[in-house]
């Protein structure tokens, strides 16, 4: 633990708000009046997922945790939580609800290596590779005429049933590259 | 409901501190029917604003309000916190009412009134929480401005109808109260509340050695010590100097209802920081503002975001229009000649004053701040009753 003025505040930063964890998103520093500042902070409630936006004085002293990490990888699900699992074995469960959007890109028998996420021993959220790979399970024959990769149409991903937008020339059973932070198609692969 | 506000306000430097938290103080008892506590930690400084204060009163009531003085470490802990709690300017209340705050069993709308500026990041923060790093209290960040986005400017009910009735004769008996003699053909009437200011030299060199009769008042304080050092000549307040076509009366310290009438006699107004940039824009004649000087030369950074609002509409009125009262005020904090500057502005002076009457007809249409910040209080307050209703079904 470590204190930390607001105007100081980063990206990525764990910030205590009335012991509550708060990840920053975004920390925007501006002058205010007499040499005072204000900082605009985007954060994430890490136990609830919540988003808010705060404004603080840039002299602010806000405590900073560091979090636990472990690489896992995904195992089951039983319903209620997707249970991950680290190179010792031990299983961690995260609550369905808990991954929000990252569940699209759970599928069985996964071998990306995640990052699971701790706050006072307890997972809390999972961070994937930014590039994986995924099997398209449907998508409608492509149109003929453009092969430029510009035009883009629906695909249904394998076990996860999400849809994404991919380039005409997908066909159903081809892997393709997939950027989780954006969420976007990237590439097929070859 | 009859609400219960404390307003503290800790003076920092000069009067503006006091001034604007005064004026939020009255106006809410008087418009808003609220018991308001105004907190000073300078009596001295309020005294001198106002006469009525008695600097030995830790507690005294002033008009509607009830003014207390305060210090951050020794503080009454058993002092009931009331409905609303300002914080102007995040002067930091004492640890031991902040304790009090969170005992309270509903706690009280805390507040942190914000500075003035033109920005656009301003628009973004303003009404925005911000939550108590070690306990559950959240205050709230309230932003003056001068969009529908921000919090509005102070303006009293009644300022632009008493505005509208100062007549030539009202300036004239202003004048003669201050013992200043009456205002001659072709005389111009100039203002000058400043901070230091190294164009303040050169100006007052184009005003000896032009043709034109030019009358400075020079306010208590920075103007009137600068111009008694560059003059090389005592200005003792109520004395009279003349130098060429240069007349300056250094003025005694005036109230804040006799600064708004010398805002409203004479032709031109040199202001400084936030209260008297403000006034100085309701009284609807042209101005010069100096704002409060930063590091990094922050200070510019909101001197151009407050042109590049304020002369919007100006290209429309005359093409030169905008770029005669920016180069002005630019030279004034600094960037440029002034001398060239004043001249081009003071060419202008009926075409800037016709475009300060739309700038206000503009401002007048964004309500006030002290009733922009009541509704807002009580919109939290409505906020928090339907949060304590569904939690509690």
């Amino acid at each position: 633990m470590s204190i930390r003025l607001a105007g100081d505040l980063r990206s990525g930063n764990v910030m205590m708000v009335n012991n509550e964890p708060m990840q920053v998103v975004k920390a925007v520093y501006n002058k205010s009046g007499r040499n005072a500042a204000v900082v605009k902070v985007k954060a994430k409630q890490l136990l609830t997922g919540r988003v808010t936006e705060n404004v603080y004085k840039a002299d602010e002293k806000f405590e900073i945790v560091m979090l636990e990490k472990k690489d896992c990888t995904y195992s089951y699900s039983d319903g209620n939580n997707y249970v991950f699992v680290d190179g010792e074995y031990n299983q961690y469960e995260i609550p369905c609800e808990d991954m929000a959007d990252q569940a699209r890109w759970l599928c069985e028998g996964m071998t990306d290596v995640c990052e699971v996420t701790f706050y006072n021993e307890t997972p809390i959220g999972v961070e994937f590779p930014q590039t994986i790979v995924r099997e398209i399970a449907y998508t409608e024959p492509a149109a003929r005429g453009d092969t430029s990769g510009k035009v883009t149409k629906s695909a249904i991903l394998k076990d996860s049933k999400y849809e994404i937008q991919v380039s005409a020339f997908v066909e159903i059973g081809d892997k393709i590259e997939i950027d989780t932070v954006t969420g976007e198609f990237k590439k097929r692969c070859t | 409901m009859r609400r219960r506000w404390d307003i503290f306000c800790a003076v920092v430097d000069n009067f503006g501190d006091i001034g604007i938290c005064w004026r939020l103080a009255q106006q809410l008892a008087d418009e808003r029917a609220a018991d308001v506590r105004l907190w000073v930690d300078d009596l001295a400084a309020f005294a001198r604003l106002n006469p009525a204060v008695s600097v030995a009163d830790d507690r005294q009531q002033i008009g509607l309000v009830e003014v207390r003085h305060w210090s951050r470490d020794r503080f009454d802990p058993h002092v009931e916190v009331p409905d609303v709690v300002i914080e102007a300017f995040a002067c930091e209340l004492p640890p031991t009412y902040v304790e009090a705050m969170s005992c309270r069993q509903l706690a009280p709308v805390w507040i942190n009134l914000e500075y003035l500026s033109a920005e656009e990041w301003v628009e973004g923060c303003h009404q925005l929480a911000s939550p108590r790093p070690q306990s559950s209290l959240s205050k709230y960040f309230f932003f003056p401005g001068f969009t529908p986005q921000t919090g509005g400017l102070l303006r009293e009910r009644e300022l632009l109808s008493q505005r509208a009735a100062f007549d030539d004769h009202a300036a004239s008996e202003f004048w003669t109260r201050l013992g200043i003699e009456p205002r001659r053909d072709g005389e111009l009437r100039v203002s000058l509340f400043c901070y230091e200011n190294i164009a303040l030299e050169p100006l007052l060199k184009v005003w000896q050695s032009g043709s034109e009769a030019i009358t400075v008042f020079a306010t208590s304080g920075f103007a009137t010590q600068q111009c008694a050092r560059l003059l090389d000549h005592p200005l003792e307040p109520g004395t009279k100097l003349q130098q060429g076509s240069l007349t300056i009366y250094a003025l005694p310290f005036l109230t804040q209802p006799d600064y708004d009438r010398l805002l409203w006699s004479c032709d031109v107004n040199f202001v400084r920081g936030e209260d008297s940039f403000v006034r100085a824009q309701w009284a609807q004649l042209p101005f010069i503002w100096q704002p409060y000087p930063q590091s990094e030369e922050t200070h510019l950074t909101k001197l151009e975001a407050f042109l590049e609002r304020y002369l919007q509409s100006a290209a429309a009125e005359s093409p030169s229009l905008g770029a005669a009262i920016s180069q002005c005020w630019q030279a004034w904090n600094g960037r440029g000649d002034i001398a060239a500057a004043w001249l081009e502005f003071s060419n202008q002076l009926p075409l800037v004053e016709r475009h300060q009457m739309a700038w206000v007809s503009q401002l007048d249409r964004l309500g006030d701040l002290s009733n922009n910040l009541a509704d807002f209080v009580e919109q939290i307050e409505r906020r928090r009753l339907v949060t304590h209703h569904s939690s509690a079904l």
